[in-house]
């Protein structure tokens, strides 16, 4: 609060002060007060409007000031209230009361929201549970009944499936991740084995080697990533599946190459954001845009980079990129 | 061998029997979980299959109970793909970790490996008389010693563990990936005539045969 804009601020006052001031003056001097009397009387009342504007002036900007300050400090803007002192002065009171009222109906407002939203993701983690049991029984009648013709499909709807979930999982403040020591190999194969069939199906062939690292992730998120990736290779027309681990001091990366129709340069740059689908979502229909983003929200979360680099017609290699810190090892 | 299932959903534990019935295994299940514990201690069970979400009880709560008072070997089974559940059951004792739906081919081969080291006789397999050392990764036969690759080994592995039976190319193929062998179709069928000609060099000829368009059969 600066002393000119308190000055323009009361400036109505000021004339009013002045006005008064003039109307006494022609009393004073009509009742024949001696002019000495009169100085004296003006000096000593401009001074008490002085004291007392300057009073009025400084109460408010310690407490302005501080408020100002507070505010461009927080990072989270709406804290502001639990900062605030009450003011003694009265529109700083209506002011402080009036702040705190509409900050707790927004809280009430946003705990409701977020009642509702973990209500529902409660839910689908529950449904997801229970969706899978018929599905499991499902596959266990084709095996039994020596019909493997169903099983691809019901393969396809656990991999929708665990889609939904690690879509409410990876929006969620929750956390329900662990991070511990995971061997790449273990991690890779699981994902191998559960797509065997589409790609000795389309005859892909795939590749891994190096994969005898040890990063500090969550297995099972580790695992859903890497489907993700499979299956988008499964589904962008790839041939070729060569998935390769390197090992620097402080990160291990995990390259996931394939030779499939690879994205366009101009598409490159989007292809993490939610519902993009760009050239190839145009000439494939099965994009959702949804696959990647989440993988790099998963990623995020898990604090791991991911990368994507790709040549039209040639390849598309994504990198998941895991940091070391020893801080994580308790033993 | 016998195998006892611990799952509350009748449709998919009707299914698992017949599996396990199907590959030979004999099975008793729990229908009662409240006292699915005093079941799980007096069956004769060689392998128990533990479901995590039970009635009334919580797989992992069980499993702490039972290992109290016996060693005998668990895998836990389910539908929660939460990493949480795989450390927690790991350290109350459990011998494996299979998320629904699974792969029964994959189920079958983790129960087998399970059963084989519990059992603590994989070490000196024969086949006739040639001694299977899978460490060593070798048969030998009196004097002569045939060295099999790693391949070559795991097909000659789940070939002699149903010897006599039929076994697929499918499952061949399954037992292989699960092992981080990402094989296709022609190097399976060139690990096969590599494995029938060591096998011959030690006087086994045609012990691997062929059953068209089912699989496999070591005689």
């Amino acid at each position: 609060m600066k002393l000119t804009e308190f000055i323009r601020d009361r400036l109505t006052a000021y004339l009013i002060y002045a006005i008064t001031w003039a109307l006494v003056l022609v009393f004073l001097i009509a009742f024949h007060v001696p002019a000495e009397a009169i100085i004296i009387v003006s000096i000593l009342v401009l001074l008490g409007v002085t004291a007392a504007e300057l009073w009025a002036f400084l109460r408010k900007k310690g407490y302005y000031d501080k408020l100002a300050s507070d505010l461009s400090q927080l990072d989270k803007k709406y804290l502001l209230s639990e900062m605030l002192d009450e003011p003694e002065f009265l529109d700083g009171r209506i002011l402080y009361s009036t702040i705190c009222e509409a900050d707790k109906s927004m809280c009430e407002h946003i705990a409701e929201y977020r009642r509702e939203s973990s209500d529902f993701r409660e839910y689908i983690e529950l449904w997801v549970h229970e969706i899978k049991l018929p599905v499991a029984g499902l596959q266990l009648m084709c095996h039994n009944d020596g019909n493997t013709r169903y099983s691809e499909q019901l393969r396809r709807i656990d991999e929708y499936i665990e889609n939904v979930l690690y879509y409410a999982r990876s929006g969620s403040a929750e956390k329900d991740y662990i991070i511990k020591p995971v061997l790449l190999k273990r991690i890779f194969g699981d994902v191998a084995v559960r797509n065997r069939g589409e790609l000795q199906e389309r005859g892909i062939s795939l590749h891994a080697s190096d994969l005898e690292y040890e990063v500090m992730t969550d297995g099972k998120w580790l695992s859903f990533i890497l489907g993700q990736l499979m299956s988008n290779s499964l589904k962008y027309e790839a041939t070729e599946i060569t998935v390769t681990g390197e090992d620097f001091t402080d990160r291990t990366v995990l390259h996931f190459r394939d030779n499939g129709i690879g994205i366009p340069e101009s598409d490159l740059p989007h292809i993490f954001e939610k519902s993009f689908t760009g050239e190839n979502g145009r000439t494939h229909t099965k994009s959702t845009g949804m696959g990647l983003y989440i993988v790099k929200k998963l990623c995020d979360r898990l604090g791991h980079a991911v990368e994507a680099s790709s040549v039209q017609g040639e390849f598309t290699e994504i990198a998941i990129i895991f940091g070391r810190n020893e801080l994580y090892r308790f033993e | 061998m016998k195998i006892l299932i611990i799952e509350d959903d009748s449709a998919l534990r009707d299914e698992l029997a017949l599996l396990l019935k199907n590959a030979g295994y004999e099975t008793e299940c729990v229908t009662d979980f409240a006292s699915a514990v005093v079941q799980m201690k007096s069956s004769s069970a060689d392998l128990i299959l533990l479901d995590i979400n039970l009635p009334d009880v919580n797989g992992e709560t069980l499993l702490q109970d039972f290992r109290r008072q016996s060693s005998t070997p668990v895998i836990m089974l389910t539908s929660r793909t939460s990493e949480l559940d795989e450390v927690l059951s790991m350290s109350y004792g459990a011998d494996d970790f299979i998320t629904k739906p699974y792969n029964p081919t994959i189920l079958l081969l983790r129960i087998s490996a399970v059963l084989k080291r519990s059992a603590k006789t994989g070490t000196s397999q024969t086949y006739h008389d040639a001694e299977v050392s899978t460490v060593k990764g070798s048969l030998t036969r009196g004097s002569s010693e045939q060295i099999l690759t790693k391949n070559e080994m795991i097909i000659f592995q789940l070939l002699l563990d149903r010897k006599g039976e039929i076994v697929t190319r499918d499952e061949l193929m399954t037992a292989l990936w699960d092992n981080d062998e990402f094989v296709n179709d022609n190097a399976l069928s060139v690990n096969i005539s590599r494995l029938r000609g060591k096998l011959a060099e030690l006087g086994y000829p045609d012990a691997i045969e062929t059953r068209k368009k089912q699989g496999y059969v070591l005689k």
